[in-house]
Order: structure tokens, then C-alpha cells, then sequence
């Protein structure tokens, strides 16, 4: 192969305190067969820091007095941010003709929805939602919060300018493009300011439930593709947390391979015509 | 449900959650929930009978909910809970095997199966290869799979010859899970069966021989789509297996049968975005047998399952440089995971005539797709690449990689770079610039330097004193006593750092001081500086630090102790009970030589983390005498880390010819 010539193996040792530390910070489990992935994701880091091996930076992880940045650019660079716009259409299909109506009854009183994208990555989820409850007119007035929170501040930082390429935007129907951005080059285009308005971000390590302030108690959770990185306590922790966020009756909508099984019996299953979400029951505390 | 339904079906539920599984009438209480309506309550109560104690009665009473014909709920309920009791639950289950409803013997087989313990094999052989019901056989060579053993294989292998074709098809399937291929004659025989085609294919992939993958090119061009695919997944498995050597082989094979194939391109294409990871895995050896420009995004796009990385690297590495403009011409449209890798490969692949293509990527927003622009333009050896690099210089995130870039170009084009990197500083560029300035531009950079030093910004200043020290050392060291006094705690640590490297013990007083500064990164600058430069006057306050509760302290002062050569035994020993392990470990690793140091080591050997026991292990390999041998073994016959028991089965060789 003419690829990585030159630079440092990661030895099984390393790897396994390397993955535990970064386990024990934000729940991420890096499995055994990835040690390639780790290897080649941290090599720029050894270069950056001119570091001679995997031990000598996770000593520099664990001691060194720039310690808490270097963590931050290691998760960055271990944690997957892949996402667009318009994920996972059958779920979205089943959040807008059966979620919505349903929330819009629910809430009418109080004119408030609240909508947590708990590992939002670049922002394109809360963005999508946001547009999702602009299309179905029926929270005009209302006073609407889709709150995106990740681990990662870099991906918070591309959320919050709001610009995105052709890999965003490889799903999203034609119309909605019209409808919802703006071109700003060739090849990019910005969410416009009204869907925007409805949409927050914040930094927020789920493994660390007081790390990030998610105050209000949320109607529906997006919590997508993001626990397929942890192990069963770190899934098992993260949904007690977002139990706790969620009103009764309020939806959690997960990626679409994965479900609750073996993980926790506290959410309800519900059949909806498109797709399955899953329900924190009335009765729940 | 109602809302009243599901309100009582929460209080069901809380109260088997609330349950505690000892008291008394606990047992019952959860075989009543197994027959529950709602199937949260039944998996609580599933869930809750593993943690009943007595074990036997328990799985006695689940057995005999099993009998209960009409309670499918009931029975699937308990034959979960029967799956998670481990090897209790195996003698009573093997009797079942022998029970004289054959409903009960397959439901038997199933649990077992589930268990995966070895205890099973031989009941499950036997049931296999004389059960008088077909379903039961079938059963247990299912379960088998997973049991497995050389008793199991044997008798699989065997059972390929039945005439049932149900049984001799879950045969094959277990063969497979159990990665034990029968030889090649009998899957030839088993390949012209329609009905076990697709599994012998399966295990095809088992055997990595060039005889092998000729007979599973001759599926990829069958006619059948799901021959094909087997195919495809058995491809897969193969070249996972097989040495570098043997692929090289395997790639020409199946070049060749697929050259034969127009339509090839096509399926490889649909293979490749299969939802099937095996069958992925396969798509990519054949397209990289095949090295159609246009699979390229696709073959990216299969880094989205991230095992495959290293396979879809190979790939499209495979691809050549006439691929790479397909790359870079779609790398916006990727997905992320596929842009890493497709980046990676394109770095390798460009050359000058690349120069515009990656200028213009720079301008693409996303910042990974800058960073594959840079390293790419760094790797142009064109002399057009240098300023577009110099641009990001005073970028906080690419300044890093542009300067690796132009350093590279910097042997193609001194002068020009150097330029670049000077007037880049002027403009306020990121501190990286500086080093690199000096690297490229040599002892002729230094008045800059020293001026810098003075003038620049925080970062820039605490660079310059590293940097002047590393070229200039004598010149360094006097920098470095003017930036103790810098009102910066950085530009402090950094002229620390320079005492330590190119001082000497007339630092000592210097260095008292810094290890007193209010700033923890001055502080640990110092205590690393005090062993660097042989400051021995200050073994006292390195000694008082080794119990120090922040790690990164305590670490550094028993590292500079041992540097210094002055690490007493009653200090070892305070280290070796620090809570921080990687303290521990350097202490381990300081005390090696000395007879207490060992003795230690030996004491280690029970240490709650893996790795001390690790690093004990390799000390006392290293350093132990004969009289260890005890100790280590007895460790290691108590050892379940596979890491650390790999160091005491070398420590025990090692011991053991002392
Ligand atoms: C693959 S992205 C999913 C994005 C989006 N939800 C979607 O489905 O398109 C996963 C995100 O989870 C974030 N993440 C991983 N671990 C996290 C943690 N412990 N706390 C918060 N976010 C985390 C990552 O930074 C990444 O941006």
C-alpha cells in the first residue's frame, strides 16, 4: 500500500488506553477492529504536537497542561459528524403527518414546541425539522425552539453559519431548496433567516448529562445515528437523560437502524402508518 | 391501548422492575409475569428471573413453562430468560433433548444454542445425528454454529452427506459461522446443489488459494443474481484472509474472469450500495479488479461502514492516477466518511497538473476538503502551489498543514518559500510559520527571530524562544532568562522548557523559582526542565511533589527523579501507591534496575489495572531473577487481560532460562 510510510504504529497497548480514555470522557466506544480508523485519525496529532508515539500522546492527553483543547481536537477527530438534510424520509414523512397534528392539538393551549437534535452534528437535522414545521403551517405564531446540541464545536460552528455544499444537500428535494435557502457561491447555499430563527445550538456532551444546558422539557427528541457509537451503559445512560428531557406522551425518534431492544423498556413502541417511533408513556415521570 | 390499559400495564411493569428478585414469592411473581399480555412486562420478568437466586429451581420452573403448548408468549418468555442463565441452565436442557415431545427437544436445542457453551457439544452431536425428528436434527446443527468444538466440526462435516437437504444446508451454515471449511472436492459437490449453492460459496471464502477464487469466478459470472452475490461475498472473505502475496494472485484471477463479463460493471455497482457488509466487501476486490473510473465515488462511498476502510483504500489506491481527477471532480458530493478516505488516496495520486483543480477546492467551505487541498498542493512539486499555501497561513486551523506543505515544497523551491513564510509573519501569521521560516531560511532567519521574541504576539513570542534555542542554543538559553519574566505564563513555560533542554545544573535557581510560578503550565514546564537539565538541588521539592494528587504532577516528579538518578527506595515505593496508574507505571519503569524496584514489580503483579500489571510483568522480564518465576506464573495462571497476560507469558519464558 502506498499509504502511512513513515509513521508510528499504534500499539494494542495504546489503543486500549487511548480508547478507554476517550470512553470514559464522552462515551464513545471505539471497537477493537478500528484500531486503523484511530490509528490513522490521530497520526495528524502526533505530527502537529511532533510527538514520537501513540504513548507519548496519550501521556500528553492525560498531562499535559493543554490537556482539555487536546481532548476536545481528539474527539473531534474520532467522532463521526456524516449527516445532510432530509435524513431518513419515511421517519420524517411519519414526524410531519402523524407527530406534528398530534403535537399541534396537545400544545394548543400554550402555543410552545420545544425540539431537541441531541448529536446534530453540522446542523443540517435541526435545520430539516425546523423546515419540516414551516411546510406544514401549522406553528405560524407559535413560539418554536429546534435546539441542536453535539460534542463536537466544530461541527457547532458550521451549524450556526448555516452554509452547506452538494453533500448536504444530496437528498433534499428541489422544491425545498427553493423554498429554504439561499445561494451564497457556485456551489453553496445558507439556510434562510426564518427557518433559522427557529433554530438554536449549543454544546452539549451527552455522556456528561450537566455539561450543556438543555432546559426546558422537550416534545420530540432526534436522537439519530449517535448512540451507534457507544456501548450498552453509554446508550443505557444517554436515554435515561433524554427520558428525563422528554414531557409525557413526548416522541424519541432514533436513527433507523436502531431501536431500544435490550437497552431500555421505559419508551413505548408506536405504530404510525410510515414508520415506528418510540413514546415516552402519559403516565411516565 | 387506552390510556387506562396503558396506565395499568406501567404499573405492571414498574412493580416486576421494582421487584427484588430474593424475596420471598419473587419467583412466582415473575413466572406469573411471564405470562403477561404486553411483551414490556414479560422481558422484565424474562430479565428478572436470571437474577433469582437459587439457579436450579429457577430453571427448573422455566422448563417446565416451556411445556406450556398454548402460552407462545409464555414460552418464548422463558426460553429468553433460560438463555441468560448460563451454565446452569445446560445439564437440564440436555435432559430436555431427551423429552418425548420432539416440540420440546427442538426448543431444547434452540436454548442451547443461545448459550454457547461448550458443555453442550456432545449432547447436540448426538442429537444431531440421531434425533428421529428431522426438525430437532436441523435444530441442533444450528445450534451447533455457535457451540462449536473439533467433536462438532467433524460430525457437520459428516452430515454434509445426508440425504436430507434441510440438514445438510444448516450444516453448511454452521460450518461457516464456525469458520471451519470442509475441503475443497466436497464444496465443489456441494457448489452444483441449487439449494446449498449460496452457503458453499460461503464457506469458499474461508479458503484463501488462488484454487479457491477460480471457483468462485466461475459464480460471478452465473446467472443468477443471488449466485452472483454469494459469490461476490465469498470474493470478500478471501481477500480477508489471505497473505499479500496470495492477493496479488487473487486480484489477477479475478481480473480475468472479469474481463469476460460486459455487464459486470453494472452489478459491481449495485453491489457496492448494497445494505450487505459482506457483500460490500466483495464489490470492492472486484472493482478493484476492474478499475472502472466511474466506480470510484461509489468505492468511496463504502467507507461509510468504517470496518471497510482499510479495503476501500486499497481499492481505490488500485484505481491509479487516472482516477483521481473522477475523485476530485465529486469529492463535494460525498458523504464525509467517504471524503476522508477519497482525500487520503488523492494525496497520493497528485501531481502538478492537479495545481487548479485544488486551488479551486480551497475555496470549497467545508474545511476537510481545504485540508486534502493542502496537503495535495504540498505534494504538486509545482512551484504555483506555494502561494495559494502561503494564503492560510494566519488561518488558526490550516496554518498547521499549510506549513507541513510548503516545507515540503521547500525542496523543490527554497528561496520562494522562504518569502512566502516571511512576509506571511508580517502579516501576523499563526507561530507554526516561525519554526518553519527557520527550518527552511536556516541560521540566516535568526535576527527575525530575536525580533519576534520581542515584539511578536503572546503565541509568536513563546515560540521564538523554542525556536532561537533549538538553532542557536547559547543564544536561546540567554532569550530564555529574559522570557522567565515574560508577563505571559506561556512565554514562561516555554522559556522553561528552553532551560531544561539546553541549560545545565546552574539552572537550579531559575528553575526553584519556575516550579513557585502561579501558572500550572509554568509549574509543570519546570518540574520536566528540573530532570532535563540535571538540576539536582531541587530533589527535595521533586520529592514532596511524588504524592502530589493532580497525576500530571506527581508523574513528572517521579520522571525527573529517576532522570536525575536520585529516585530513593521509600519515594518508589510512595509512587508505586499513587492512584493515577500512569503514575505508577513510571515508577515501575524508574525503579528497574534496583532490587527494590523489582520487588516491587512483583507486588504490582495484583495491580487493579490492566496495563501496571502489564508493565510489572515486562519489568520483572526484564530485571527479575528465578526467584520470581512463582509469583509470575501464579499471576499469570490468574490473569484474564489478554494484554497483559501476553507480557507474563514473555516475562514467564524469560524468567524461566534465568
Ligand atoms: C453521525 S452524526 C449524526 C448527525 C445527525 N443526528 C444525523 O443523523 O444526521 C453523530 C454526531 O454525534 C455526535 N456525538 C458523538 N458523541 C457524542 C456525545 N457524547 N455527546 C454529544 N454528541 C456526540 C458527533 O459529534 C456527531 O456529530
Amino acid at each position: 500500500m502506498p499509504f502511512d510510510t513513515g509513521k508510528p504504529e499504534m500499539t494494542a497497548e495504546e489503543f486500549r488506553l487511548l480508547r478507554d480514555f476517550v470512553y470514559g470522557h464522552c462515551g464513545i466506544l471505539v471497537r477493537d477492529d478500528m484500531k486503523f480508523v484511530m490509528q490513522r485519525r490521530l497520526w495528524p496529532r502526533l505530527e502537529a504536537l511532533g510527538l514520537a508515539d501513540f504513548s507519548a500522546y496519550y501521556r500528553y492527553l492525560r498531562f499535559d497542561a493543554q490537556r482539555r483543547a487536546e481532548l476536545e481536537t481528539a474527539i473531534e477527530a474520532l467522532t463521526t459528524h456524516e449527516t445532510y438534510f432530509f435524513r431518513e424520509p419515511r421517519q420524517l414523512k411519519a414526524f410531519s403527518e402523524e407527530v406534528l397534528p398530534q403535537l399541534e392539538r396537545r400544545n394548543a393551549r400554550t402555543k410552545r414546541l420545544r425540539i431537541w437534535s441531541a448529536g446534530c452534528s453540522s446542523g443540517e437535522e435541526a435545520y430539516t425539522v425546523a423546515m419540516l414545521l414551516k411546510d406544514s403551517g401549522r406553528f405560524e405564531g407559535w413560539d418554536v425552539e429546534v435546539h441542536g446540541t453535539d460534542i463536537s464545536r466544530r461541527v457547532l460552528v458550521a451549524a450556526r453559519a448555516g452554509e452547506y455544499g452538494p453533500s448536504a444537500l444530496r437528498a433534499t428535494p428541489p422544491d425545498k431548496i427553493a423554498r429554504y435557502f439561499i445561494h451564497v457561491g457556485p456551489n453553496r447555499v445558507r439556510v434562510r433567516d426564518d427557518v433559522r430563527a427557529w433554530v438554536t445550538f449549543g454544546h452539549h456532551n451527552l455522556q456528561e448529562p450537566d455539561s450543556g444546558q438543555i432546559g426546558s422539557r422537550m416534545d420530540v427528541v432526534f436522537c439519530r445515528n449517535v448512540m451507534i457509537y457507544f456501548d450498552t451503559p453509554a446508550r443505557q445512560r444517554v436515554l435515561r437523560l433524554i427520558y428525563d428531557k422528554l414531557v409525557p406522551g413526548g416522541y424519541l425518534l432514533l436513527g433507523h437502524s436502531e431501536n431500544l431492544i435490550n437497552l431500555s423498556a421505559d419508551f413505548e413502541l408506536v405504530h404510525l402508518r410510515s414508520d415506528l417511533v418510540y413514546r415516552k408513556p402519559e403516565g411516565g415521570l | 391501548m387506552s390510556e387506562e390499559g396503558r396506565n395499568a400495564e406501567e404499573a405492571r411493569y414498574r412493580a416486576l422492575l421494582e421487584l427484588d428478585p430474593s424475596s420471598a414469592g419473587a419467583r412466582e411473581t415473575l413466572v406469573a409475569g411471564l405470562h403477561d399480555e404486553s411483551w414490556r412486562v414479560r422481558r422484565a420478568a424474562a430479565e428478572g428471573l436470571t437474577r433469582v437466586p437459587e439457579r436450579e429451581v429457577v430453571v427448573e420452573r422455566l422448563i417446565s413453562v416451556l411445556g406450556e403448548r398454548d402460552e407462545t408468549g409464555a414460552r418464548n418468555a422463558a426460553a429468553e430468560s433460560l438463555a441468560g442463565m448460563g451454565l446452569a441452565a445446560v445439564e437440564p436442557l440436555v435432559r430436555l433433548l431427551g423429552h418425548a415431545d420432539p416440540d420440546q427437544r427442538k426448543f431444547a436445542a434452540d436454548i442451547l444454542g443461545q448459550l454457547k457453551l461448550a458443555e453442550a457439544e456432545e449432547a447436540l452431536v448426538k442429537a444431531m445425528l440421531e434425533d428421529v425428528d428431522l426438525n430437532v436434527r436441523v435444530a441442533a446443527a444450528e445450534a451447533l454454529g455457535h457451540v462449536g468444538g473439533k467433536v462438532a466440526a467433524r460430525a457437520l462435516e459428516r452430515t454434509l452427506h445426508d440425504p436430507e437437504p434441510l440438514l445438510q444446508l444448516s450444516a453448511l451454515e454452521s460450518l461457516a459461522l464456525l469458520r471451519h471449511p470442509p475441503p475443497l472436492p466436497e464444496l465443489v459437490r456441494l457448489l452444483g446443489n441449487p439449494m446449498l449453492k449460496r452457503s458453499a460459496y460461503r464457506v469458499l471464502g474461508l479458503i484463501p488459494q488462488v484454487a479457491a477464487t477460480e471457483l468462485v469466478c466461475r459464480g460471478l459470472g452465473a446467472e443468477s443474481r443471488s449466485t452472483r452475490e454469494a459469490a461476490l461475498v465469498a470474493l470478500g472473505t478471501q481477500a480477508g484472509l489471505s497473505e499479500p502475496s496470495q492477493r496479488t494472485e487473487m486480484d489477477a484471477a479475478v481480473r480475468l474472469a472479469l474481463k469476460r463479463l460486459p455487464e459486470a460493471v453494472g452489478w459491481v455497482a449495485s453491489a457496492l450500495e448494497s445494505d450487505d457488509l459482506e457483500l460490500r466487501a466483495g464489490a470492492l476486490v472486484a472493482a478493484a479488479a476492474l478499475r472502472e473510473p466511474q466506480l470510484a465515488p461509489l468505492v468511496a462511498e463504502v467507507a461509510q461502514e468504517e470496518r471497510l476502510v482499510p479495503e476501500v483504500m486499497r481499492t481505490l489506491a488500485h484505481f491509479g492516477p487516472e482516477t483521481g481527477r473522477e475523485l476530485l471532480a465529486s469529492m463535494d458530493r460525498l458523504s464525509f466518511p467517504a471524503r476522508e478516505v477519497a482525500g487520503l488516496v488523492l494525496v497520493e495520486m497528485v501531481d502538478a497538473t492537479y495545481v487548479p483543480e485544488l486551488v479551486q477546492m480551497l475555496d470549497w467551505g467545508e474545511l476537510d476538503l481545504k485540508a486534502v487541498a493542502v496537503q495535495g498542493l504540498g505534494r504538486t512539486r509545482s512551484l504555483e502551489a506555494v502561494e495559494p499555501l502561503a494564503q492560510l497561513l494566519d488561518h488558526p486551523e490550516l496554518a498547521g498543514p499549510a506549513v507541513r506543505a510548503l516545507v515540503t515544497l521547500a525542496g523543490s523551491f527554497p528561496k520562494q518559500v522562504a518569502q512566502a513564510l516571511e512576509s506571511a509573519l508580517e502579516r501576523g501569521a499563526e507561530p507554526v510559520v516561525l519554526s518553519a521560516l527557520v527550518r527552511v531560511g536556516g541560521t540566516a532567519m535568526l535576527p527575525l527571530v530575536r525580533r519576534t521574541a520581542r515584539e511578536g504576539s503572546v503565541a509568536l513570542r513563546a515560540t521564538a524562544v523554542e525556536v532561537l534555542a533549538a538553532v542557536e542554543p547559547s543564544g536561546g538559553l540567554e532569550l530564555a532568562r529574559v522570557a522567565l519574566e515574560d508577563e505571559s505564563s506561556r512565554v514562561r513555560a516555554a522559556a522553561v522548557r528552553v532551560l531544561g533542554q539546553v541549560g545545565d545544573a546552574r539552572m537550579s535557581g531559575l528553575l526553584k523559582r519556575a516550579l513557585a510560578d502561579e501558572a500550572l503550565e509554568v509549574r509543570l514546564a519546570a518540574l520536566e526542565a528540573v530532570g532535563e537539565c540535571g538540576a539536582v538541588e531541587q530533589v527535595a521539592e521533586l520529592e514532596s511533589l511524588v504524592r502530589h494528587e493532580d497525576g500530571a504532577i506527581a508523574f513528572r516528579a517521579v520522571r525527573s527523579l529517576a532522570r536525575l538518578g536520585s529516585l530513593r527506595d521509600e519515594v518508589l515505593r510512595s509512587a508505586v501507591s499513587h492512584g493515577d496508574h500512569e503514575v505508577v507505571k513510571a515508577a515501575l519503569l524508574a525503579g528497574a534496575a534496583s532490587a527494590e524496584g523489582v520487588s516491587l514489580a512483583v507486588g504490582l503483579l495484583g495491580h487493579a489495572n490492566w496495563d501496571v500489571r502489564a508493565a510489572a510483568a515486562r519489568i520483572l522480564g526484564a530485571s527479575g531473577g528465578r526467584e520470581c518465576l512463582p509469583a509470575t506464573r501464579a499471576a499469570l495462571a490468574a490473569e484474564t487481560d489478554a494484554l497483559a497476560r501476553r507480557a507474563l507469558v514473555d516475562a514467564v519464558e524469560r524468567l524461566s532460562g534465568r
